[in-house]
C-alpha cells in the first residue's frame, strides 16, 4: 500500500447532482479496488484554469488522498481518461516527507533523514565563503547548530 | 560561466558584489515543495511563466530540484501557466 494524492478537474457545464455523482463514483473506484480513501476535498471548487483547457477556463478541483495498492493509479488514470468530464487529473506518489502548508496525519520520522536533510544545505553554506558576512551570518549558524 | 557565480567568491575588482543569495527553502526549513502551493512557486518564476534559474533565485541544488518539479506539476493541472504573453 502507498499513499497517493490526486487531483482531477471536472468540467463546469458539469450539474451539481452530477457532479457529485462523478466524485462518489470516483471515490467507490478507489475502494473498491483494494483503496483505502482518507480525504476527499472540494475546498478548492471553482477555479480558473491558468490556461484553457477544451475551449474552458474553469474547472472545479477536487483533491483525493488515499491508500492504495500499486497498481491503482493506472486503472484509475484509464477511468478519469475515459470521462469527458474530467479535463485533467494528476495522482502523485505521497513521500514520508511531508509539505509545511498541508500537515498529514503524523508518522514515524525516517530514521537517518533529519540529519542528511540538514548537512547538505550546511554543506552548501560552508562551501561558500562568507563575503557578505551581515547578510549570510544568521544563515549559516542557524545550519550547523541544527545539525549536530 | 565562473562570472556568473559571482556570489561564491569575493572579487577584488571594483564594479558591484553580488549579494550571497541564501535558498529560501532551507532557510524556511521546508522539506516537500508542495505543487499546490502556487503562491510560494510563482515567486519563481518570470512574468512569461519560465523558471528562474538558481543563479536567480539562489536556491540550493536540492530545492531547485523539487521547485521545478512542483512546477511542473502545478502547469500539468493549469495551477500555473506553462506561458504567459
Amino acid at each position: 500500500m502507498n499513499r497517493y494524492e490526486m487531483i482531477y478537474i471536472i468540467d463546469t457545464d458539469l450539474e451539481e447532482t452530477a457532479r457529485k455523482e462523478l466524485i462518489e463514483k470516483v471515490s467507490a473506484l478507489i475502494a473498491n479496488n483494494g483503496g483505502e480513501i482518507e480525504k476527499v476535498d472540494e475546498t478548492w471548487g471553482k477555479r480558473r484554469l491558468a490556461y484553457a483547457i477544451n475551449y474552458k477556463t474553469e474547472g472545479w478541483y477536487v483533491l483525493v488522498t488515499f491508500k492504495a495498492p500499486a497498481d491503482l493509479p493506472r486503472e484509475l488514470e484509464r477511468n478519469l481518461q475515459i470521462n469527458e468530464s474530467v479535463l485533467r487529473y494528476l495522482v502523485v506518489k505521497l513521500e514520508e516527507k511531508r509539505s509545511a502548508v498541508k500537515p498529514r496525519a503524523n508518522k514515524p520520522a525516517p530514521l537517518a533523514a533529519p540529519a542528511d536533510e540538514e548537512a547538505a544545505p550546511a554543506e552548501e553554506e560552508a562551501a561558500a565563503p562568507a563575503e557578505e558576512a551581515v547578510e549570510a551570518a544568521p544563515a549559516e549558524e542557524a545550519a550547523p547548530a541544527d545539525a549536530e | 560561466m565562473s562570472e556568473d557565480r559571482g556570489e561564491r567568491r569575493p572579487r577584488p575588482r571594483g564594479g558591484r558584489r553580488p549579494r550571497r543569495k541564501v535558498c529560501s527553502f532551507c532557510v524556511d526549513k521546508i522539506e516537500y515543495i508542495d505543487y499546490k502551493d502556487i503562491n510560494r512557486l510563482r515567486r519563481f518564476t518570470n512574468e512569461r511563466g519560465k523558471i528562474l534559474p538558481r543563479r536567480m533565485s539562489g536556491n540550493c541544488a536540492k530545492h531547485q530540484r523539487q521547485l521545478s518539479e512542483a512546477i511542473k506539476r502545478a502547469r500539468a493541472i493549469a495551477l500555473m501557466p506553462y506561458t504567459v504573453d
